[in-house]
């Protein structure tokens, strides 16, 4: 908002005076370039337009900008609200602290259960071609497009940029999953190992198994999905753990909570809390 | 006459009932043509927008004519061709743009407590820049020269490829007159989005720190700088578009050593991130619409302003899944696939964030929020099909079919029009002063509804079934043309609601109830105006504590401030 300070009067608001000139400039620059297809006259008249209108505008501003003043209207406006509740009356008698969801818990969870899944599937690799490598470069093929081919036993040999790569994809893995987890879990608290252990890797496990062909062909051709699902469950067993760790699920007092405070969608306090929702009408 | 010389009533009856009116229709005209106020400007975008909205709408109903019958000759090839590129063109450059850079023009200002926006002649320009694109667009249908003589709209698609617009393919004026168009509505959209950028960032209320800013706003602050970036790339592409065609330069000629496939990125680097442009002010509308007729505040501010700045961030790098089919290679194919599966992440967190301020809400079904819970679960949809269709060996197989025309329109119709409507359901009584009828606004909303579902559900079998875009008719035994019935049927339910919604508008600004400054108990600073608001906005600036401004003034004994 500018302001003209000559103009004191406390019964009028300075706004910008209206002006054509915007009107014509848009009006000249849209001619001249009509002038294109169809007359170089109408381009000419568009330039005649935009130079007059170019010099109005300055005008408008230039040495000060233009204002009018505009009476202010005699309506003064009381907010008012239909709604009836008012809920801190009195203080909730015994509030209860809800555990939300925090970032470093699912990060924490996620790494350790990164750490975790590699040991199973350091077996695997052992076990099946004698190498400590190959579980790493079949994970990391999905980043290479030139190892599409890639025979076992070249699979089973070192290469730092196939554990370069494999540790990016695994680490952001984990820590995406990791993250989930520690979102999720709060709010099934019952049968932690369960849901940990159990559930969440089969749901992972199926989801990966329909998508695995489409974001690296060769590990959907090459893996042992007896293996993958053992590396899943330790996983989620540890991720789960050191989740539930943190955020204390465990307590009789939590569990208790409905669903909508253990997933966040209320607290307690805080405009979203189920004593400040509205009843009105 | 002196000006002071007593008149016999007999006289001035006379002397007034000829002239008035004449003088009252210049005056008014005057009024909004010299504008500078950015609700007026914001109005007129709006009302521009309606228009071309009912124009492409027929457009739509006459290509929906054709398609109905197999082996129809309804309209003509060639004007099948016009019809579908003005069709598109008008939707997204002259309906979609204009009416949310209204909403937002008359919206951004009072929601920050301003009394006009940073550039108030800036902003004039900008909308008369975008109105005069438009008109040059349809001044083609008499003026251009085209491949079929005098009178050729534009016929070359609505993302105009290579090579389809050179000279020899196109001979005349009419691609010209669609890139003179869009190059107008990009100089406007530009200086629109500088507008709401400064307004937003310098012209803030006190105590409206960014952490307190409306949704709303936060979502126009996004969607304006994606207009920067956005916009500029097609508006250079239009620039060597005309070079090549004008001055016989190669940019996009193959045989001379230029690219068609530099065209589509100059495009995709545009056309993606304006679906997005579109779509975050209907996010918008969402985020204030929801809440207040849910009766809880907005869950998950943080989550939902981190959200629409990811998204901002992510729509710049998915523009090739438009390109899947060009064949980019492995590695260009899958980084797309993944940034394009990736911004479903947090679109997704907007949607479960909608669903979480209705849980256990006192939720009221108006017909603004059966419209935004009408956009929750088509958006849902559309989302679902594009994460489909951003999959490349998936779009390969239904790439340019009517699968695709089905999800574009799920997200345009099902998420952002229905938006639009639950808009203007909830901000035309501060806009107009009446309240809109909202017995009609139902009928609106469920004969609307089935229209779409008729037409846009059914529209993904033919798809799948191979019908693909664009195609000018059919033969009676591709088994489609059930289907393509079905399509058109529910168009002219879509027609019959939008024609009932035009009727409400026009009965309730003259018939309807006087809505009062603050029909539906909201919280935003714009309710603490008279409706509609007067030229200043506010008396005295006003000061806020908290994300509701109105729910402090009204619950004293319980501001949000004691929370935030």
């Amino acid at each position: 908002m500018h302001t003209d300070p000559d103009h004191l009067d406390p019964n009028v608001i300075q706004l910008p005076r209206p002006t054509a000139w915007p009107m014509i400039l848009a009006l000249g620059v849209s001619l001249i370039l009509a002038g294109m297809v169809t007359s170089v006259a109408v381009a000419i008249l568009g330039l005649g337009l935009c130079l007059a209108s170019i010099i109005g505008w300055f005008r408008q501003v230039l040495p000060h900008e233009a204002h009018e003043p505009v009476p202010l209207e005699d309506a003064a406006i009381a907010p008012t609200s239909a709604r009836t509740l008012l809920p801190q009356t009195k203080e909730p008698a015994a509030p209860h602290r809800v555990e939300t969801f925090q970032l470093a818990t699912g990060i924490r969870g996620g790494l350790a259960g990164g750490l975790a899944m590699i040991v199973p599937a350091t077996i695997f690799s052992l076990l099946k071609f004698h190498s400590l490598w190959y579980a790493t470069n079949l994970l990391a093929a999905g980043g290479f497009v030139s190892w599409g081919g890639a025979s076992d036993a070249f699979l089973c040999q070192f290469h730092l940029q196939g554990l370069l790569a494999a540790i990016f994809i695994h680490g952001l893995t984990a820590l995406l999953v990791g993250l989930l987890y520690g979102a999720v879990l709060p709010m099934f608290p019952r049968y932690p190992i369960l849901s940990a252990g159990v559930i969440a890797p089969l749901l992972l496990t199926g989801i990966l198994h329909s998508v695995l062909n489409v974001l690296s062909p060769l590990l959907n051709q090459r893996i042992d999905w007896f293996w993958f699902i053992l590396s899943q469950i330790a996983f989620g067993l540890v991720c789960g753990y050191v989740v539930n760790l943190q955020t204390r699920l465990r307590s009789a007092e939590f569990q208790a909570l409905p669903f909508a405070v253990r997933a966040g969608l209320h607290g307690n306090h805080g405009p979203n809390s189920i004593d400040k929702k509205d009843s009105s009408r | 006459m002196a000006a002071d010389a007593p008149v016999p009533a007999e006289t001035a009856q006379t002397a007034t009932t000829h002239s008035a009116p004449r003088r009252l229709v210049l005056d008014i005209l005057n009024d909004w043509v010299t504008t500078v106020d950015h609700k007026k400007i914001g109005l007129m975008y709006i009302g521009y927008a309606l228009v071309f909205l009912v124009v492409a709408g027929i457009q739509a109903l006459l290509m929906r004519i054709q398609l109905s019958l197999p082996n129809n000759d309804f309209v003509s090839p060639q004007a099948f061709n016009s019809l579908f590129t003005m069709h598109g063109t008008t939707m997204v450059f002259f309906v979609g743009m204009p009416i949310l850079f209204g909403f937002g023009n008359y919206l951004v200002p009072l929601m920050i407590g301003a009394r006009d926006m940073a550039f108030p002649r800036l902003n004039a320009f900008s909308f008369w820049i975008s109105a005069f694109g438009g008109i040059l667009l349809y001044f083609s249908y008499f003026g251009a020269s085209g491949l079929y003589g005098a009178g050729s709209a534009p016929d070359v698609g609505w993302f105009a490829y290579a090579p389809l617009t050179a000279r020899v393919f196109s001979p005349g004026h009419s691609t010209d007159y669609w890139t003179l168009a869009i190059l107008l509505s990009g100089i406007g959209s530009i200086g629109t989005a500088l507008n709401i950028v400064a307004t937003t960032i310098c012209m803030r209320c006190p105590g409206m720190k960014l952490s307190r800013m409306p949704l709303l706003v936060w979502l126009y602050l996004v969607t304006s700088s994606l207009v920067f970036v956005a916009v500029s790339p097609l508006t250079a592409a239009q620039i060597m578009l005309m070079l090549d065609r004008y001055i016989g330069s190669h940019f996009f000629d193959t045989q001379a050593g230029g690219s068609a496939v530099l065209w589509m990125h100059f495009f995709w680097i545009f056309g993606h991130p304006e679906v997005y442009i579109l779509i975050l002010p209907a996010f918008a509308f969402a985020n204030e619409i929801i809440p207040v007729f849910s009766r809880k505040a907005i869950f998950g501010y943080a989550a939902m302003v981190a959200a629409s700045v990811g998204i901002g961030f992510i729509s710049l790098s998915v523009w090739a899944h438009h390109m899947f089919t060009v064949g980019l290679g492995a590695g260009a194919n899958t980084f797309f696939v993944l940034a394009t599966m990736i911004i479903s992440v947090p679109t997704g967190i907007k949607l479960f964030n909608w669903l979480a301020t209705l849980w256990g809400g006192k939720i009221h079904f108006t017909a603004s929020m059966m419209f935004a819970i009408g956009f929750l679960f088509q958006f849902l949809i559309a989302g679902l099909t594009g994460v489909m269709l951003s999959i490349a060996p998936f779009d390969w197989q239904l790439g340019n079919s009517y699968f695709v025309v089905a999800h574009f329109h799920y997200v345009l119709v099902g998420g952002i029009l229905f938006m639009i409507f639950s808009a203007f359901y909830y901000w035309f009584p501060k806009m107009s002063g009446k309240m809109l009828s909202e017995k009609l606004g139902k009928w609106h909303f469920w004969i609307f509804l089935i229209g779409f579902h008729l037409t846009f559900d059914f529209m993904h079998v033919p798809g799948m079934l191979g019908m693909p875009r664009r195609i000018y008719t059919y033969e009676a035994d591709r088994g489609w043309m059930i289907w393509n019935m079905i399509i058109s049927s529910g168009a002219i339910f879509q027609a019959a609601g939008t024609l009932l919604f035009v009727y409400n508008m026009i009965w309730s600004y003259f018939k309807g109830p006087v809505a009062g400054p603050d029909p539906w108990d909201a919280w935003t600073l714009e309710w603490s105006t008279p409706s509609p608001p007067p030229a200043y906005n506010f008396a005295e600036i006003p000061s806020v504590a908290s994300r509701r401004p109105l729910w402090d003034l009204k619950h004293p004994e319980d501001p949000d401030s004691n929370y935030e």
